[in-house]
């Protein structure tokens, strides 16, 4: 019987309301800091019973304990400060990290949450880092001279924590870089600094990308040096696809098959139809299917539906295919 | 010389003094304040941003853009034919707006900007200017189900956008500008901008200013320089090849010399300011010149952006100093 068809998740999930009021309750200083992290360990164990109970193959911890992706890990480093508080979009606004010295690991960041969530499950959880050219273009930069000296210095530290992570147990490690598509002139630069991050790893790598213009980076993409290459396949109707037919591919793709900006819930055809297609294209241990990107925009009864249509169509998928 | 910004200004305060738009817009969005409420917010935090840039010094101002979520979803919901989708990431910025689809007709109906112009002017001791998206910009973030044509959603926009900027004469605006960073990131449609261009202008006898940013002119020199805008932007922070092609900038033009970085915190020197000053003089003297930041500056928190706008109005004056 063939294998493959194995399913996993970007990496964040929603917050439950009591985690978000504590959270609140924590910035404004009335919650000591103990509370709020028995608060994050209770909403981890939730998610990863709950990926569990559905047949979720690779888990993540959901991120509970984490607010922006870049200034979570620039909090816990050398030569970042925080700024004040900057737009993303409409109504939401965060702090954006600033570099103003060398920035370097000072220990591990990860590690234990890591090792907490993996505790509660004998399926693999993945350790989610977010990757340096990320880091250095969500960041205000106050003290190096290039982009290049930031960034290499920021998968140095990266590539520390992964090997922690590695050491500790992590199969699978993924290095997100959601902004590595926004510059095609600087993908090389990109790619480089994700092969120090992955150098002389063991476990399956793996990078998530989303919102490029995919016809100008994707001969990038396809070589970077990791061993699965994470892409929204939903939101664009599958039609990056068709870049796969055209060239031979060896790694495999995270499949994303939910759209993470909606609110609807897909329907389970929908979703197999997008499995059958990708199955046209590649085979299936090379197919990871996974929501588009995190599920942290939608709320808790929104994402846990998609998550559940995702494992079903996945199910059906592979019980009509015999693939096991 | 004269001292004045891109577009848009910080919202929220950095530090928690100002007017609270933040909570406000929740509060109005969980239904728990009125319209009517929300406007008087708005426009509180409005008269606060003026005040802000009148403070810093600065000799020509905007209104901030309080109410605008981002730079092309405010002007469109005001229009026909339009509702709104997901978010979408904003050029390679880490920000998002929310795309506007066109399924009707894109008219325009009723003044989208007047009332927040003229509500600034009234609350303002200073000159204010108008500003809009570019017609090009407008028409590259939405997504076209109506038209199919490219070149006639184009259209379309210029003329409303046209239609706005009548209503913003009528309204006693001395000074209209439209941003347009799509020029310079995708030059192929250059021939159509000039059509555009001609459309958004038409009628307009007051002061017009035309914007770019996130690039350079290289590929679109000299014919630029020839477009029918008393003011021509240029970003030189992130389009340092502008340097290099304002050889025979008109005589009858003015240049808005975007060279202060308004998406890093870090500070610019005032004496390199002057310096970068003192080489424009061969190409464009300094009384045809306004001093600007490269881009509008939401991308900072509130202080860093005040900080910036101290060293235009420094700048302006020590150049004024020496070199006048
Ligand atoms: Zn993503």
């Amino acid at each position: 019987m063939t294998k493959g068809l194995l399913t996993t998740s970007v990496g964040s999930f929603p917050k439950p309301d009591y985690l978000l009021r504590a959270r609140n309750q924590f910035a404004a200083g009335k919650l000591p800091a103990r509370e709020l992290e028995e608060l994050e360990k209770r909403a981890t164990k939730e998610w990863i019973d709950f990926q569990e109970e559905i047949g979720i193959d690779i888990l993540v911890d959901g991120e509970q304990y984490r607010g922006d992706m870049a200034t979570y890990f620039a909090e816990l480093m050398d030569g970042f400060t925080i700024s004040g508080l900057v737009r993303s979009y409409g109504n939401r606004y965060y702090r954006k990290p600033i570099a103003v010295g060398p920035v370097a690991r000072r220990g591990p960041m990860t590690l234990e949450m890591w090792k907490y969530a993996q505790g509660l499950t004998g399926r693999p959880v993945k350790g989610m880092l977010t990757g340096p050219y990320t880091m250095a273009d969500w960041s205000f930069n106050e003290y190096y001279p290039t982009r290049e000296a930031f960034i290499m210095d920021l998968a140095r530290a990266v590539h520390e924590e992964a090997l922690d992570l590695e050491r500790a147990g992590a199969t699978y490690i993924q290095i997100d870089e959601p902004a590595l598509s926004t510059r095609p002139e600087e993908m090389e630069l990109g790619s480089r600094a994700l092969g120090i991050v992955t150098q002389g790893l063991s476990a399956h790598t793996i990078t998530h990308i989303c919102y490029g213009d995919f016809a100008k980076v994707f001969q990038h993409l396809v070589t970077l040096p990791v061993d699965q290459l994470d892409l929204e396949l939903a939101n664009s109707n599958y039609q990056l696809l068709d870049y796969f037919r055209k060239a031979r591919f060896e790694k495999a793709i995270g499949l994303g098959v939910i759209d993470v900006h909606n609110h609807l819930v897909e329907q389970v055809e929908e979703v197999k139809r997008g499995i059958k297609q990708a199955l046209q294209v590649l085979k299936p241990h090379q197919i990871y299917v996974d929501p588009d990107c995190g599920l942290k925009t939608r709320s808790v009864e929104e994402a846990q539906a998609k998550l559940r249509v995702m494992v079903q169509a996945n199910r059906e998928v592979k019980r009509e295919l015999g693939i096991e | 010389m004269i001292t004045t910004l891109v577009g848009n200004y910080p919202k929220v305060p950095s530090l928690t003094d100002g007017p609270n738009l933040r909570t406000a817009i929740t509060r109005y969005d969980q239904k728990r304040i009125t319209a009517e409420e929300m406007a008087r917010v708005a426009d509180d935090a409005t008269r606060d941003a003026i005040g802000e840039q009148a403070r810093a010094g600065l000799d020509l101002l905007t209104d901030g853009h309080i109410r605008w979520e981002d730079e092309v979803t405010y002007f469109s919901r005001g229009l026909s034919g339009v509702s709104l989708n997901g978010l979408l990431r904003f050029f390679d910025t880490n920000t998002y707006y929310r795309q506007p689809i066109v399924s009707g007709a894109l008219a325009w109906q009723k003044p989208v900007t007047v009332r927040d112009y003229t509500f600034a002017v009234e609350h303002s001791q200073k000159p204010l200017k108008a500003v809009l998206p570019g017609p090009l910009t407008l028409a590259c973030h939405v997504q076209d189900n109506h038209y199919k044509d490219f070149k006639k959603l184009t259209f379309a926009a210029a003329e409303a956008l046209n239609a706005e900027a009548t209503a913003l004469q009528a309204a006693g605006a001395s000074f209209i500008q439209w941003n347009e960073p799509t020029l310079v990131r995708a030059k192929e449609h250059f021939a159509v901008f000039q059509e555009l261009a001609k459309i958004v202008t038409r009628g307009i006898t007051v002061k017009t200013a035309l914007y770019t940013y996130f690039g350079d002119i290289s590929g679109l020199y000299p014919q630029f320089l020839g477009l029918p805008f008393q003011v021509l932007g240029l970003d030189f922070v992130m389009g340092e090849a502008n340097f290099g092609l304002l050889k025979g900038f008109p005589q009858e033009k003015e240049l808005g010399f975007g060279i202060v970085d308004a998406r890093n915190t870090k500070l610019e020197i005032v004496e390199e300011l002057v310096g970068h000053l003192d080489g424009l003089r061969a190409t464009v003297s300094l009384d045809r010149v306004y001093l600007n930041p490269n881009c509008g500056l939401e991308f900072l928190p509130r202080k860093n952006a005040y900080e910036k706008l101290e060293r235009i109005v420094a700048a302006a004056a020590r150049a004024k100093e020496v070199l006048l």
